[in-house]
């Protein structure tokens, strides 16, 4: 599995860490890693440490979790983002809508 | 589709007639209806015929042996699986390596047994089943791409017709774009406003193939119509981006640069959300500029979020804009290494010749990549003199019958509105009721904005356009515009238009007001006409293009008039 | 080398298989088995008879006539030899051992009315 979840003792946090390219092809698994959860966490981090490549449709990805996780009120944090994944963010200005690190 | 219980049709190959007998009849208590042969020959003939489903062949028969005739049968099957099982009494494995060769899919050994033989024809039948549903199912993804080739190329003809309405084929610009360019989501549109200003469009729409498409259409409509309206981009950023928030699904959206080029003003206003940078070469130093992406893409941010604000730099002759999607980027080699920014830049650098740039880009991803492909799209535009563009005059849809020749109307617009609202289009679009106005809607729309954004930035706002006298003075300019914007609480600008009949046509009259401050109209008149400066050269255009321009109360009502003979 | 002429199981299967047809099995069986008796006594080439051979080999091991199934066979492997000499005598054999075969199938028949 590429997508691997974790949700915290209180079930307030859910982690969500991609391996590998995040691309297209993840698109189920992601979807999945959230929509599946009983309960709607408070706040959500996406690790992004083991990911090695990012493209359109995973910034596409990353909209429909924070659509579902309530849009503007959400809190999103997008963590361990490699030089190359964070290029692709900046560009594409997605700091204005997460916190990326 | 056969289920597993409807009889087949088997062919017996069995030159031993009691053994021909013997066969024949097992196989029909099996419920089967059975054809017969007594040669090798004769079994092709008869499998040609009537196509059976299964057949039992002997393997030693005189005029044409089992081994043959199978391999006859297997070819005038074709795709389907005709299964062949041999009866024999060989023995030796060579034997049987050989029936296996020949296209022969199981034995059954003399004598006879009658359990085996209906065990091995179930087997059989159940194998040639599924062969046929693959044949079928391959033939239906077959017929189904063929659909969809066919609806992509009607999509496409409907996009080109909507694209094709712009004027890309200007002599001031020059494009690159794969011809797969709509099914990459790549989109490049460029027209005029009434002004002769271009509107330039570079974007690339998240996805590939007819969801990118559905987006484009209405992207462009919106360009195109509001350019043509001489709305600003600010306005056509806006309206656009609502539409594809409104229409698009949640994870697909549109990464789009922006530009709005100026030749009577001399400037370039750029919005980039999300595309890679584009870049302002200064023909003179060589210097390139990056113009980066400060906005989020189109479609992402509700309207009331949405950020509109432009840059604005200036341009000399010769100066161009060079835009690239980010196809040229993410190109990569052998080993997945991308071209990027970098490869770009050493482009830039070793180019000598700004006429070859394209030239030089492709050979570079040529040699990067091993071999020649496009799937990317670039863009570059050039600051020419005015005089040497032929934008086309606009169209109307109108008869004609119906045209205002007689009215006064006055507006007052005030502080909350001009924070947020350009008049110009709606105004533009009152007068060009009038008929006589239509063949001078450039001039027209040229002098009213050139008045009202005088009105609004030196008047209300007291900014001081001599800060414009070089590029970072533009950008302090343009900051300190929309900051006074944004703080403004008083303040307004009126707009009186008069249309009267003179003789056979009539006449315009146009005031603009403003609140501000004033200026010395005597001095700002008498200053010879300097095309090397970046600013100051609004109120000279305003006299070229009309007629009686005055200023009066100290230069906060601006006056001019515009004449138009009878219509032939 | 097996003793059974006719095996009595066989035939019961075959009875119960080709129902009315069983005497025109039996009568198909024998009129082919003399064609290749004589097809075996004239041929001259060791293809021809060794082809002959297996043909019957095959014919009258699904009437159940073990030996004689077994004496083609042999002759069979014979003919696959590169002289051809005493083929005669298993020829002779296979004569006889049909012959014998041949009355056992007539008794068949002739109870097979009943």
């Amino acid at each position: 599995m590429s997508v691997v979840t974790e949700v915290s003792d209180d079930g307030k946090k859910l982690t969500i860490s991609v391996e590998g390219r995040f691309d297209f092809g993840r698109h189920q698994e992601f979807r999945e890693s959230y929509e599946r959860l009983n309960t709607r966490p408070d706040s959500i981090v996406v690790d992004l440490k083991k990911a090695t490549y990012l493209d359109s449709s995973a910034l596409g990805m990353l909209l429909l979790l924070r659509d579902h996780a309530g849009g503007d009120d959400s809190d999103i944090r997008v963590v361990n983002s490699s030089s190359d994944v964070k290029k692709i963010l900046a560009i594409s200005n997605f700091d204005k809508l997460f916190d990326i690190s | 589709m056969q289920s597993s219980s409807e009889p087949l049709t088997v062919l017996i190959a069995e030159d031993s007639a009691a053994d021909r007998l013997l066969l024949s009849t097992i196989v029909r208590r099996q419920g089967h209806h059975v054809l017969t042969a007594a040669d090798g020959a004769e079994a092709v003939e008869v499998y040609l015929e009537q196509r059976p489903h299964l057949v039992l062949m002997d393997a030693m028969m005189p005029v044409m042996d089992g081994f043959e005739a199978a391999q006859k049968i297997k070819q005038l099957a074709g795709d389907q699986l005709v299964p062949i099982i041999f009866l024999t009494s060989l023995t030796e494995s060579e034997a049987l390596a050989r029936c296996l060769e020949a296209g022969g899919d199981d034995f059954l050994a003399k004598p006879y047994n009658q359990v085996i033989l209906a065990a091995k024809i179930k087997a059989m039948d159940r194998l040639r089943r599924l062969q046929a549903t693959v044949v079928e199912q391959r033939d239906q993804i077959a017929r189904h791409h063929d659909y969809l080739l066919n609806e992509q190329r009607v999509a496409k003809a409907v996009f080109d017709k909507i694209a094709h309405s712009g004027c890309l084929s200007a002599p001031n610009i020059r494009y690159l774009q794969s011809p797969y360019a709509l099914f990459n989501g790549d989109l490049l549109l460029a027209a005029f406003n009434p002004a002769g200003d271009m509107h330039i469009l570079l974007g690339d729409f998240t996805g590939h193939g007819l969801p990118a498409a559905v987006g484009a259409m209405p992207l462009a409509e919106v360009f195109y119509g509001m350019t043509a309206k001489g709305y600003g981009l600010a306005q056509i950023l806006r309206e656009m981006n609502a539409k594809l928030k409104r229409i698009l699904p949640v994870d697909m959206f549109c990464c789009a640069t922006l530009l709005c080029l100026s030749f009577e003003r001399c400037t370039v206003e750029v919005w980039n959300g999300g595309m890679p940078d584009g870049y302002l070469h200064d023909s003179l130093t060589g210097v390139r500029t990056p113009l980066p992406a400060r906005h989020l893409p189109l479609g992402v941010l509700k309207p009331q979020l949405f950020d509109d604000r432009t840059e604005v730099h200036p341009m000399a002759l010769g100066d161009r804009v060079f835009l690239l999607s980010d196809g040229v980027i993410e190109t990569s080699d052998d080993h997945d290494q991308p071209f990027g920014v970098e490869g770009l830049q050493q482009v830039f650098a070793a180019n000598r010749e700004p006429d070859r740039l394209f030239e030089d880009i492709q050979q570079a991803l040529r040699d990067f990549r091993g071999e020649a492909r496009d799937d990317f799209s670039m863009v570059e535009v050039r600051l020419v003199a005015p005089g040497q563009l032929n934008p086309p005059p606009p169209v109307y849809s109108d008869s004609g019958q119906s045209s205002p020749l007689d009215w006064s109307v006055s507006f007052e617009f005030r502080a909350q509105t001009l924070k947020r609202f350009n008049p110009m289009p709606y105004l533009l679009q009152l007068l060009l009721e009038v008929h006589g106005l239509r063949a001078q809607s450039g001039a027209l729309y040229s002098v009213m904005s050139e008045l009202y954004s005088n009105a609004l930035e030196h008047g209300v706002l007291g900014l001081d356009s001599s800060l414009k006298h070089d590029a970072s003075g533009f950008a302090q300019y343009y900051r300190e515009r929309n900051a006074r914007l944004d703080e403004l609480n008083d303040g307004h600008v009126r707009v009186h238009l008069h249309v009267t009949p003179l003789g056979d046509g009539g006449r315009l009259v146009v005031e603009v007001e403003d609140s501000g401050q004033g200026f010395d109209v005597a001095r700002v008149l008498a200053r010879p006409l300097d095309s090397d400066r970046l600013s100051g050269r609004g109120v000279s255009l305003v006299r070229q293009l009309s007629h009686q321009a005055c200023w009066s109360d100290d230069g906060r009502s601006a006056r001019v008039e515009f004449f138009w003979e009878a219509l032939a | 080398m097996s003793e059974i002429h006719l095996d009595r199981d066989v035939l019961s299967t075959l009875k119960e298989v080709m129902e009315d047809g069983y005497l025109e099995l039996l009568d198909t069986f024998l009129n082919d088995s003399e064609a290749r008796l004589r097809v075996l006594h004239e041929a001259r080439d060791a293809e021809k008879l060794g082809a002959t051979a297996h043909s019957f080999k095959g014919s009258s091991s699904n009437m159940g006539a073990i030996r004689l199934a077994e004496l083609c066979a042999e002759l069979e492997q014979r003919a696959k030899q590169p002289s051809l000499g005493g083929i005669e005598k298993l020829v002779s054999e296979i004569d006889s051992e049909f012959a014998h075969v041949r009355n056992l199938c007539r008794e068949e028949r002739e109870g097979f009315h009943c």
